[in-house]
């Protein structure tokens, strides 16, 4: 098990950077998610852990060992990709152990690994089929085999379950779950699937075209976001902004949207300033309310209305613009009805005009 | 060999009433058929010719022939240098099979996968030399072989039949097509490049190999003006030339020379028919380049 260290990584593909002097720490034994959206330099940033990639300058280290230049096999690092790259001419006892038979590992103790990792992944009865025979889950699983039988001390993940269909994403996921939690091996897992990211990762890191946007916690990172992009990035449906104009009140901040509406919003740990700021406001689906009469801040009309069971999403077109509500599944809403909106302004967040967050006190 | 046409006509009667339904599949598949007769028939004459007596062959018309005699064929075996010509036929095809596939195998490789100085003038050079036809380079060959005095041997035979582009390219393309995660996932295991090339990317599709080796080594059997040219010696020659170089021994002898005939294009009819669907597909993988 080791930890991974970036230092002011940057890649170059010709005159095009893909990485911008990122830096980057993963604790020993954490799972670690990259998340961000398609063409940030997700795989990237992955491959050049792996050594797949030439760094075209900085630094990567594992564990307390500069690999920067070190060959892929003696990194201690082991990789499961997307489309799995299975060996279609292997069986499966065969591409697990593949890695196995080339460090020339002897038949005994190559059958024991292979014992040993199939009954992790419930991989028995598999052993002798091809990759052809195989499911999508039943392969995904042999791909991850084929990493743990070389005992790696960082795991790497390209986006392993974005070929599988939404049920058994969401088992394989819980797997993996099971899996650092009984390995304890530090796992770095690219997705774009935020959900993914949300429910494995200790630390989650948004990417934004090479540059780091914020790394955090969870929590943090969908109740504090850093700026605008993480803001829209986390959370689906996405957070609701308005535009509006920032001033300093005494007890607070207040912004006054368009069309004349003024709320006010907890002080932020922003320098004081004096006049007006461009600002938007950003509020999650969650933390807007139908509300009708006094206590109705905003009103607009629902232009669509998407039942959940538990829960709805009404898409509400008001002069601020159009806000996502997220009301509980008892309440009827049909399309086409004026509604009244209650913005919840604690759990409110402010961006200014370059997509900071001005942060919470 | 008779027996060809109607396995053909069972193995394709699916085919054959999906086109006779409409007029236009008729004549179509009239067209076929006459066309296929107009191609068989000196096959067919040739071999129902080889098993008539010399007095027949001059007699007889009919498509049948009267007293079927293999007496032509036994003429070839004892009193020719046949079973000398097939070895050395052998030699040579098998040698130049298996050279021009494992070559066009590292080079296709080497140029898909590997990087390193001058790889693109080597390419290009291989694409080049596959525009210039082999005949026009013959006399050339003939003096260079003849320079190292290797005229009338085995591998001054073989050497020049060696180059061969068309595998190389085909190799390339094969490769280039193969998904990069394959190789990276062999590199994380710890595979050596040859390790890649030798334990995954070959194995992984022995279908292309197969077609290639199966088209190479027919192209090797029946090739005839080079070997022509080399062996000067009667114990040297190949199938090929050694059947029709002494065709003016025999005289008229129509059944000899057309049993030897047949003997000689045997192994490839042979090959042609166990591996049909392998032949196909090479000459696909091929014409998809000379297109
Ligand atoms: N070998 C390469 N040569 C040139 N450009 C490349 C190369 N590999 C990747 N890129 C570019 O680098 C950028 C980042 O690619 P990368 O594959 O890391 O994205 P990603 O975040 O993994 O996206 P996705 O979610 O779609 O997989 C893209 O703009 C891509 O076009
Ligand atoms: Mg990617």
């Amino acid at each position: 098990m080791a930890s991974v260290e970036l230092s002011q990584l940057t890649k170059r593909f010709g005159g095009l950077e893909v990485i911008s002097g990122l830096n980057l720490s993963v604790e020993d034994g954490s799972f670690c998610a990259l998340l961000g959206p398609s063409g940030c330099g997700k795989s990237t940033l992955l491959r050049m852990v792996a050594g797949l990639e030439t760094v075209t300058s900085g630094t990567v280290r594992i564990g307390d060992r500069d690999v920067t230049s070190t060959e892929p096999k003696s990194r201690g690092v082991a990789m499961v990709f997307q489309s799995y790259a299975l060996y279609p001419h292997l069986t499966v006892a065969e591409n697990i152990a593949f890695s196995l038979s080339l460090a020339g590992v002897s038949k005994a103790k190559k059958t024991e690994h292979v014992a040993r990792v199939a009954a992790m992944l419930r991989l028995e009865p598999l052993l002798e089929r091809k990759p052809a025979q195989l499911s999508g889950g039943q392969r995904q699983r042999v791909a991850i085999g084929r990493a743990l039988v070389r005992d790696p001390s960082v795991f790497l993940f390209d986006e392993p379950l974005s070929n599988l269909d939404a049920l058994l994403r969401v088992q394989m996921r819980l797997e993996l779950a099971k899996l650092h939690n009984d390995l304890k091996t530090t796992m770095i897992y690219v997705t774009h699937d935020q959900v993914e990211a949300m429910t494995l990762a200790d630390k989650i890191v948004v990417l934004d075209k090479g540059v780091i946007s914020q790394a955090g916690s969870p929590w943090e990172l969908y109740n504090r976001p850093a700026n605008r992009f993480v803001a829209g990035f986390i959370g689906s449906p996405g957070m609701n902004f308005l535009k509006g104009q920032a001033r300093h009140t005494g007890d607070g901040v207040s912004v006054t949207l368009q069309g004349g509406i003024t709320l006010t919003l907890p002080p932020r740990a922003v320098a004081a300033f004096t006049g007006e700021r461009s600002v938007e406001i950003g509020i999650r689906p969650e933390h807007v309310t139908l509300a009708s009469g006094s206590d109705a801040q905003i009103s607009g009309k629902a232009s669509v209305v998407e039942y959940l069971g538990n829960t709805s999403f009404a898409y509400v077109d008001t002069a601020q613009g159009s806000i996502i509500v997220q009301a509980d599944g008892a309440t009827r809403i049909n399309a086409g009805d004026t509604v009244g909106l209650a913005l919840t302004t604690a759990e409110a967040h402010i961006f200014d005009d370059t997509g900071q967050a001005w942060p919470h006190l | 060999m008779s027996g060809d046409p109607t396995t053909r006509d069972t193995s394709q009667s699916t085919a054959l009433s999906h086109l006779t339904r409409s007029p236009a599949g008729i004549l179509l598949t009239l067209l076929t058929l006459i066309c296929a007769a107009i191609w068989f028939f000196p096959i067919y004459w040739a071999i129902i010719t080889s098993l008539r007596s010399d007095q027949a062959t001059v007699q007889e018309f009919g498509m049948l022939p009267t007293e079927p005699t293999l007496s032509g064929y036994i003429f070839a075996i004892v009193n020719s240098e046949l079973p000398i010509w097939y070895l050395n036929s052998t030699i040579v095809s098998v040698s130049v099979t298996v050279l021009v596939v494992f070559m066009s195998a590292c080079t296709g490789f080497a140029i898909s996968q590997l990087r390193f100085p001058g790889r693109m003038v080597l390419w290009w050079t291989i694409l080049t030399s596959f525009m210039v036809p082999i005949t026009a380079l013959i006399v050339n060959h003939f003096i260079i072989i003849a320079g190292v005095k290797l005229l009338n041997t085995h591998i001054g035979m073989i050497l020049p039949m060696l180059l061969s582009p068309v595998t190389v390219i085909v190799y390339k393309q094969f490769f280039d097509g193969l998904p990069k995660e394959f190789r990276e996932a062999a590199v994380m295991d710890g595979a050596t490049e040859l390790q890649v090339f030798l334990r995954v990317f070959l194995p992984m599709n022995w279908g292309v190999t197969t077609a290639l080796a199966i088209i190479t080594f027919i192209g090797a059997w029946n090739s005839f003006l080079w070997p022509f040219l080399v062996a000067q010696d009667e114990k040297m020659m190949t199938v090929t030339v050694g059947v029709s170089a002494v065709q003016d021994a025999y005289g008229v002898a129509y059944g000899r020379v057309l049993a030897g005939a047949v003997l000689a294009s045997l192994p490839v009819a042979l090959a042609y028919l166990f591996f049909q669907r392998r032949v196909t597909q090479a000459i696909t993988l091929s014409a998809g380049i000379k297109g």
